[in-house]
Parts: C-alpha cells; structure tokens; sequence
C-alpha cells in the first residue's frame, strides 16, 4: 500500500501550509438533503448527508447507482435543476457559505475554487469547438487572460496533464480525441485555474484498465504536486484503496458509513459495507459463488420506514423498524443500530463448498 | 463430466471493408486475425481485452451473426460455414447470446412473458399450454416471479432485465452461451447475484459459456480457461491458474498490473499510450510500441502463439525474459 502513505505524507506538509491562512476545513457539508418534486411524489435523491474535506486532503464517496453521490456533488456545484430542493445545515466552501450565497458570487467560485471532472469526457466536451477554443474561455472568464497568454497556459495545461504532441492537439476538435485524451484534456480544463477543490465523478469508468490505472496515476500525482483536496466518486473500492484516505459509503441517498483506509476493507462497520466487499469477485477467490445482498436498492415507493438497508440485511432486528442512530467506531462513524458488525449465522465465508468445481 | 468439444473456432478472421471518403479507396479493418480455441461441454471460456481488441467481433461469429471471412467455426464438430440459411437457424437453438445492455437487448413494446415465448413458437412446435409452463418455470430458475409474465421491460430494474435477457437465452437450453459483457452495466451488489446466477444454471443444464469481458476479477470468478486478446489475436491463452498465477505475456501482465484491487497492489508493469488504431496496426508484434521489453526485432516479425509454460503465449523475447 505505498500509494496511500505517500498520500499521507503530501497531505502533512500541505495542512501545515494551510493551517496559516484557511480554516480547517475546507469543505463543510452538514445535514445535506435534496428533494426532487414536491408533495407525495417527492423523491429523496439526498436524506441527511454530511461530509466533510480538509485541505489537500481526498475523501472517496463509495456507492452504487442512485446511491446520491453525483446528486451531492450536484448541489454543492448548484447545477441541480430548478425542480430539485436543497435543504441543508451547513454547506461551507473555504469559510463562505455557498446555499445563501447570490447566483454571481457563486459563478466567481465555480469553476475556478472548486472544479469538476465528469464521468463521461466524450460527451462533455462540446463537439463543435476546438480543444482550444473551449480550455480557453474558462482562463478567459475566470483569469482574464487574452490572445497568447491563454495559448501559452494551453500548452503548459496540456503539458501537466502529459497530452501526447500537446501543441497540434489545440486545433483539433473533441472527436479526433480518443477517450484517454479526452479525459486528459477534462482534467487540464478543470485544472486550468488552479482549483482548491477537484471533485472527480468517476473519472475513470469510461475507460479501459490500461488507460484507467495511467488517468488514476496522473490525478494523485497533480493532487499531490497541487496539494490541491479532491472528492473521488467512485463505485469501485479498488480506486478507493489506491487512491483516498477517507472513505464514505452512501446508501439509498444517506451516508451509511465513515471510515479510513485500508481500516474499511478489514473491519467494515456496516452491514451494507460488508456486502459491498464480498460482492467483489477479486476477494472471494477459491468461493464457488459470490455472497451477494437479496433485492435492489428500494425507490421511491418502497422506500422502508425505518433503516434503509432493513429488508435486504442479514443482521436485521426488530429495531432496525426506526431510522438508527449515529454512532462513533474506533475509524469513524456508523449509521446502524451497532456499532460493529454483530456476530451472526449468515456471516460465514463459503469456502467450504468447493466440490461441485472440482 | 464429459469432455465433448461443443465449439471450436479454427483460425477465424474478421476484416471489414471501410470506406476513407470519396476517391481515396478503401481500407480493410482487421477485427479478428486467426482466432483458435476448443470449448468442451459444461465449461467458460473467458475472453478478455480492452476496447476496440475484437471480442465483441467474436461474439459475433460465434453465434452465427455474422460469416467470419476465413476460418473455420464448429459445432458439435460440423462445420458451419457452408450451411444453408435453414441448417443455420436449426444451429442457432444450439448457440444464444446475452447482450451486454440489458436496456437495449429487451424490446419495450413487448410483455416479457412474450419475449420468454418467441424462441419456442419460433423453434418447437409446443402447446400453447406447455410453453407457459416452460416459461414460468424458467422465470423461477432466474429468480423472477412467473406472475410478472404481462410485465414490459421498463418495470424491472438492470439487475431483473439481466436475469430476463438470460432466461431468453436459456429457454431453448441451448448447449452454448456466448455473453458479452453480461455484468458490466450493473452496478457490484447486482452483478454478484447475475454471476451466482450465471454459475448456477451452468450446474444444472451444463451449457458452455464464452464469456466476454474486460473487468478481469469478473473473469477469473467464473472462467475454467481465459483468452486475452489485443488488436484482433489472441496473445495469452490457457487454463485461468497459469495466467492469473503466472502471466506471462507482457500485455497480460499488464492488464493484470493495470486492474485496480483492494488486497495489496503491486505495479508490475504500465502500458504506455493508447490502443493502435485496427485500421493501420503497428508491423511485426501489435504490442511492440507499447511495450517495455520491446526490441528492434519486434517490429519486424510477427510471433505466433507458441507452447510456453502450460499454456499459449505470441512473444518472441519470452526466453529472454524468462530464461
């Protein structure tokens, strides 16, 4: 696990650094809700969602489809349409509060203190502009750079972001890029003003392996060199143990689990955390089948009264019909009526039936 | 268990013509260059690559789809390639395939208990009644509720339409399923249930499967032998233990080093660059640019899959390397 010490390495010199001028958190979200429609069809994409980045820091957010981790990011980004509702305590970026915060104030920081990189670069790349064209207006609108001082930066963003033949990739246009380039030239876009804030929305699963672990490599390497703090959204907890220290794991819209690396992968607190880990084929080598959770994540009619997870948990108890409580585990929080995982029949590997294979 | 070859692929090629606009002639895409594999009875045969390396091609062939354009494919030892359009649809309740979208491979306007059914008006001259109870009893074996019959697709989830397209499959128990990519648009939890799925109806019916993928923890849960592909031939292939335990090609090495994992990481070896384009591939070794132990000699002669260690592998320094 060497690429997460020298994480932590890059990120103590870096708090030092901050503690002088920024407060101790840089982002700050507390008690998150998103609510899309109103009255009985409202749907709860976020419920009650808290995290929490320090400078120079990467935090992961772990979960499935529908889980609300894009949704978070969303919100906090304010590119949520008008139908959704946000609803939150606290939601602090660099000591300002972005939910009170007037439409072009928050276009000031968008963009340039916090940046993103989405999931799929071919499509958000708009097809009828130069990579030029595009990079540059963001140095334009946010730098104030004009004629060959943005051409300039181009070609260093390029460079940084190591595009192959940097200097001819200016003129062309997205789709004589394959989708590694077009990831690279993403980050150099999100990059471009030096961003206090990356947030990264699975930035690697439209690509393949090869091309997946060189874009992973080169984002904690800028991370690292920038000390820059970056949310890794992910539904792949391989990316998670390469590349974060903290982990938080959603579920149906809530966090269900907070915990550090590689703590998490050795004794995970939730339920739900559990069976993310053994639905992992890599780990259940030597098992005839994989142990799986019954059913699907529940939507918006069949959402359960009390813990979300209840009707697929193997640890179920008639407690869990009321919403659980926070509690604190030695790595951080649970959302669970325990704090650990409880001893209990179902929780057996199954190594032991390998004789129909052989 | 018997050791019947029910399909086997000798020497097959793909090339598409590809037009490079007015006046500039035409070019031919090489998706599949001599592709060779035996597959017995009850088994998986695994193909992994990246994007653009010619599985889905493959797929493609294997399930009579399309005419390889040289090459051989049999099954159950008769050759395929000079049938007649009938001998081919009697062959094809032999061989079925799962899509890799199951948003895209189920058709919206119809019931799935519809979709269930078509294989069996269109290949048995069962009963009205006795192809109900065939469907129902194959929506149980998948997990779904056979009163779900006058359900369309848009009612099930990802996970349900998965089991659905793989129940379409199975309904003519056929002796081989090619899957291409049958998990790779489900979310963790889900795709472990559709590949316990997977294995439990190999146990009971016995089918083979050609299962095609990228993600490589995937493949090594359900392979008995896996193939890796690069640029449309095979560079490693063999039983799943030597190549996961020992890989021996510099591209398998690679993809193996490349898949990010939660136990430990060792970063044996990174690829540089990107895929060649298949329209203009690199001469001798297609790897050759890519790779770390590249010499001159690899850009000049083309290897050919060669017994190494138990297993297939095309590389011309592996004595270097290996000793």
């Amino acid at each position: 696990m060497t690429t997460i010490e020298t994480t932590t390495i890059g990120m103590n010199s870096l708090e030092m650094n901050n503690l002088k001028k920024s407060p101790s958190l840089l982002l700050d979200i507390e008690h998150l809700s998103v609510v899309f429609g109103e009255g009985a069809r409202a749907f709860r994409a976020v419920d009650d969602m808290s995290l929490k980045v320090k400078p120079g820091e990467v935090v992961a957010v772990v979960g499935e489809s529908g889980s609300g981790k894009s949704v978070t990011m969303m919100a906090l980004m304010g590119l949520l349409p008008p139908s959704a509702t946000v609803m939150a305590e606290r939601l602090n970026f660099d000591g300002k509060e972005l939910l009170t915060m007037p439409a072009k104030a928050k276009r000031k920081i968008i963009g340039k203190d916090i940046s993103m990189i989405f999931q799929n670069a071919m499509s958000c790349l708009n097809p009828s502009f130069t990579v030029e064209m595009q990079m540059g207006e963001v140095l334009t609108t946010h730098l104030g750079l004009r004629g060959a001082a943005v051409r300039q930066r181009l070609l260093e963003l390029l460079e940084l972001v190591e595009m192959p033949d940097a200097k001819n990739r200016l003129r062309v246009y997205p789709h004589q890029l394959s989708g590694g380039m077009s990831q690279r030239v993403m980050i150099a876009m999100a990059l471009a003003c030096e961003p206090k804030l990356l947030i990264a929305d699975e930035p690697t699963t439209a690509l393949d392996v090869t091309v997946q672990a060189q874009i992973m490599d080169l984002l904690s390497r800028l991370q690292r060199e920038k000390q820059m703090a970056m949310v890794l959204i992910t539904h792949d907890l391989g990316l998670v143990a390469q590349n974060s220290r903290d982990v938080a794991v959603m579920y149906a819209g809530q966090v269900v689990e907070n915990s550090t690396v590689p703590e998490i992968f050795e004794t995970p607190a939730h339920p739900y955390t559990e069976a993310l880990l053994q639905a992992i084929p890599e780990l259940a080598i030597g098992q005839d089948r994989l142990n799986s959770l019954p059913g699907v994540v529940p939507s918006q009619y069949d959402r359960p009264t009390g813990c979300l997870l209840s009707p697929r948990c193997p640890y179920k108890e008639p407690a869990c019909e009321v919403p659980p409580p926070i509690l604190d585990t030695p790595n951080g929080k649970v959302h669970c009526i325990h704090s650990s995982l409880p001893d209990h029949p179902t929780r057996t590997t199954q190594t032991a039936t390998l004789e129909s294979e052989t | 268990m018997s050791n019947k070859i029910v399909l086997k692929a000798d020497n097959l090629h793909k090339h598409y013509q590809v037009s490079q606009g007015i006046g500039k002639g035409k070019a031919f895409v090489k998706a599949l260059n001599g592709i060779s594999f035996e597959l017995e009875a009850g088994k998986t045969l695994a193909v992994v690559g990246e994007s653009g390396c010619g599985k889905s091609t493959l797929a493609r062939q294997l399930t009579l789809i399309e005419q390889p354009t040289s090459g051989e494919l049999f099954i159950n030892d008769e050759a395929t390639t000079n049938y007649s359009r009938r001998d081919l649809k009697e062959l094809r309740t032999e061989i079925q395939m799962v899509f890799q979208n199951p948003y895209g491979s189920l058709n919206p306007r119809h019931t799935i208990g519809y979709q269930l059914t078509e294989p069996l008006d269109i290949h048995t001259t069962l009963s009205k009644e006795e192809k109900r109870t065939k469907v129902h009893e194959m929506m149980k074996h998948v997990g779904l509720r056979p009163e779900h019959t006058g359900r369309y697709p848009h009612m099930f989830s990802g996970g349900q339409r998965q089991r659905i397209a793989l129940a379409r499959a199975m309904m003519l128990n056929p002796k081989i399923v090619v899957a291409d990519e049958p998990t790779s648009a489900l979310d963790i939890s889900i795709q472990a249930q559709v590949l316990n799925l997977f294995m439990d109806l190999q146990d009971e019916y016995h089918t083979a499967y050609v299962f095609i993928s990228h993600n490589l923890s995937v493949v090594r849960h359900v392979a008995d032998d896996v193939m890796v592909m690069y640029l449309g031939k095979a560079v490693e292939h063999g039983p799943k233990e030597a190549i996961y335990n020992d890989p021996k090609h510099p591209y398998t090495i690679a993809l193996l080093s490349a898949a990010p994992t939660v136990t430990g990481h060792k970063k044996e070896l990174t690829l540089q660059g990107e895929l060649p384009s298949p329209l203009n591939p690199p001469s001798g070794c297609a790897l050759h640019q890519r790779c770390p132990y590249a010499k001159p000699i690899c850009s000049e002669i083309e290897p050919e899959l060669r017994e190494w260690d138990g297993r297939l592998v095309s590389c011309l320094r592996l004595e270097e390397i290996y000793g």
